[in-house]
């Protein structure tokens, strides 16, 4: 009797057999082919999507049909700067040892790097990327983390989507006449609308209920819990927005994967995005405002407690601050990080300038431009 | 930027005095600070008062009346806001302080501007380190309020409290530069100068100086005509494009002043603060606009983040603006 998990045991050996992503997948072929023919337009490829829809399982699939070897690392390997160069840049750089044609290299999970456990990991996938001569493919479920950025601009971006369900119970159907269970189609498409486009979950789902049994009734499934599910950030800005009561936004901030401090930079972000009206926009952001303060207290005296406040007013506000329905609204990008990023020589120039005006006028930089500059400019302007 | 010529061109540092007998305001702090020179011999100073009321200079001078020609080597000014960390104080003040000094003066002398900027951690570290190389080297600390200095370092300084300028002695001294200059400056055009500068020397001088670049005659015209346009043109840019109700023209201009210049939301609140008073605005607006400002200085003092606070801030403005 075959012990391994339903998932590993029905995984699909060919790219043929992948369910749902066939695109995304070819595409990562074709990525990797023209890589190899040296006519890759970036040096990595970035798979990004939800969880479950195949973004491992392509990779590993477009390995074994290129006949590379793929050399993996995952959010449980260190991913210090000094494993990563050992491991990755070490093979990198040398040929396989097992006779294959080239290697694959695949960071899979790489939003799961924190900045503090994994000490320069970013910027050690970066300095792989640039020196590796294989192709790194790397894997994310939400590559709009702003420390992905630099990742982001190197890399071949491609989307994996939620897989839908009617793809999903087809799946399902597969692996029930091989396990030999009964299945009715409504369980099925129960199981499939629940795992909302993970089939990774399904299949869990599926094996969970079913297992041991002959026959499974959609009566049975009806039980299983819907799944919670990571909304994408975008998805999330819309559900608050759209919110007509704080319960219905808090719910949605909470349901997904978002933390707080992401939450806030989206929300400044795009208040003024979606209330182009002065009132709305103002009575948003004065309960936004007001939100933030409480947020920095309770982080900073560590009082939680003030957290749930600080959440209801930020996602509150901004569901209830429209005054007719509401609209549709394109979101954007926090703009505030990338900004700091922008021009970084042209400032320092700035900076050393006003440093020397400094210590001629005997005054900090600060003091020099509220001070003295508007002055001397009047003075310079006219003696020009 | 004339970088060579700026210490020639602007009058701040060409009337600077250079010792203590120049100064003519602050009597009782001079006197003090000369009998340190007669001594060859000082505590740790903490020199405290508002702007423009001659903290940097009584440190310069005095320095030079002890040091003369040896001032360059034994006397160092620090820029807290500038010097960030105070590791980066640390390094130097080692530096600095680890060799004797030069000339029969036994100590040299460090002057750390805006002291009330640094954090209460960074003034522990602080205290220690003046504790250590006390037999070296004397501080002479500067700030505007010298309740946001600790107290451990309160109780080891001198306290001296520099007061807004006297308009008698502002009228001495303006009337002195406008001689050396070959200025002319009217009654009015005093008084404005006067009212303007409000005790702050380093504001006066600046602003006679560019009204006199601006007309022949300092008058109070030209000396308003100043006032009206020192505040950076982007700042005052960005209040109009706000009151136009234009959200994103006015957030840009001040993420960018923000970013280029390095400037605090709180900086940017104080200096919105001084344009709005001037401004040619209806009264009644101004005082809801200060109503705003002065609720975003408070929010951010509380441990609201400068960009929401601002964006906040804008988008009331914006509103008052169309409503008016």
């Amino acid at each position: 009797m075959n012990k391994l998990p339903w998932v590993d045991r029905f995984k699909p050996k060919t790219l043929q057999e992948i369910v749902g992503n066939y695109n995304a997948a070819s595409e990562l072929l074709e990525w990797v082919k023209s890589y190899l023919a040296g006519k890759a337009d970036k040096k990595a490829a970035l798979l990004y999507g939800p969880p479950g829809n195949g973004k491992t399982l392509s990779t590993h699939l477009v390995a074994e049909a290129l006949d590379l070897e793929l050399i993996e690392m995952n959010a449980s390997d260190f991913r210090t700067e000094e494993v990563i160069n050992e491991i990755a840049g070490g093979a990198s750089l040398q040929t396989s040892l097992f006779g294959k044609r080239g290697k694959l290299i695949l960071f899979d999970e790489i939003d799961g790097i924190s900045g503090k456990e994994d000490k320069g990991g970013i910027s050690a996938i970066i300095n792989i990327i640039n020196k590796s001569r294989y192709p790194v493919v790397l894997i994310a479920n939400n590559p709009w983390d702003s420390r992905l950025k630099q990742l982001r601009e190197i890399s071949h971006m491609i989307k994996f989507n939620r897989i839908r369900s009617p793809s999903i119970v087809v799946r399902l159907r597969r692996i029930a006449q091989l396990v030999g269970v009964n299945a009715e189609e409504g369980a099925l498409k129960r199981i499939a609308e629940a795992a909302n486009g993970d089939l990774r979950a399904a299949i869990n789902d599926f094996q969970m209920l079913a297992e041991g049994k002959k026959i499974l009734r959609e009566s049975d499934v009806i039980k299983l819990y819907q799944r919670s599910q990571e909304l994408e950030i975008f998805e999330v800005m819309k559900g608050i927005f759209s919110a007509n009561t704080i319960l219905r936004a808090k719910m949605v901030a909470e349901s997904s994967a978002v933390d707080i401090d992401m939450l806030m930079q989206w929300l400044n972000e795009n208040i003024p995005n979606q209330y182009t009206n002065s009132e709305e926009r103002a009575e948003a952001y004065d309960w936004f405002s007001k939100a933030d303060v409480f947020l920095n207290k309770a982080k900073r005296k560590q009082i939680w407690d003030l957290i749930s406040y600080a959440i209801e007013l930020a996602v509150g506000g901004a569901a209830l601050a429209k005054k007719e329905s509401y609209k549709f609204t394109k979101y954007s990008f926090p703009k505030a990080i990338e900004r700091l990023s922008h021009d970084k020589e042209e400032r320092d120039r700035r900076k050393e300038e006003l440093k020397l005006l400094g210590r001629e006028l005997h005054a900090s930089m600060k003091k020099v431009i509220t001070e003295y500059l508007p002055y001397i400019n009047i003075i310079y302007s006219k003696e020009t | 930027m004339i970088k060579q010529r700026i210490r020639e061109v602007m009058w701040t540092e060409k009337y600077r005095p250079k010792t203590l007998d120049e100064i003519v305001n602050q009597e009782e702090i001079v006197e003090r600070l000369k009998r340190f020179v007669k001594e060859k011999s000082m505590p740790h100073c903490l020199f405290a008062g508002p702007p423009g009321t001659g903290k940097t200079t009584a440190a310069i001078a005095l320095a030079m009346d002890l040091f003369g020609e040896d001032y360059h080597k034994n006397f160092l000014e620090l820029n807290a806001s500038d010097e960030r960390g105070i590791d980066v104080v640390r390094t130097i003040v080692k530096e600095f302080a680890r060799t004797v000094s030069m000339g029969n003066v036994p100590f040299k002398i460090l002057v750390l501007d805006e002291a009330d900027n640094m954090t209460a951690d960074a003034q522990q570290a602080l205290r220690r380190t003046m504790e250590m190389y006390t037999s070296t080297c004397r501080f002479i600390l500067a700030c505007n309020y010298y309740t946001k200095i600790i107290e451990p370092i309160q109780s080891r300084c001198a306290l001296f409290r520099f007061m807004p300028l006297k308009p008698e002695d502002v009228k001495a001294r303006v009337r002195y530069i406008c001689n050396m200059e070959e200025v002319d400056i009217t009654e009015d055009g005093m008084e404005a100068l006067i009212y303007i500068g409000n005790g702050d020397l380093r504001k006066i001088i600046n602003t006679l100086q560019a009204a006199a670049a601006l007309s022949k005659k300092v008058d109070e015209n030209s000396v308003l005509k100043v006032a009206g346009r020192i505040s950076p043109r982007e700042l005052r840019e960005a209040l109009e494009k706000a009151l136009n109700g234009d959200f994103s023209g006015a957030r840009n201009k001040i993420m960018n002043l923000m970013f280029e210049y390095g400037l605090s939301g709180l900086d940017i609140i104080k200096q919105l603060h001084r344009e709005v008073i001037i401004l040619d605005i209806d009264e009644k607006l101004k005082l809801k606009i200060i109503e705003i400002l002065g609720e975003t200085e408070y929010r951010i003092l509380e441990g609201g983040t400068d960009d929401i606070q601002l964006n906040t801030m804008i988008a009331k403005i914006a509103l008052l603006g169309e409503n008016r």
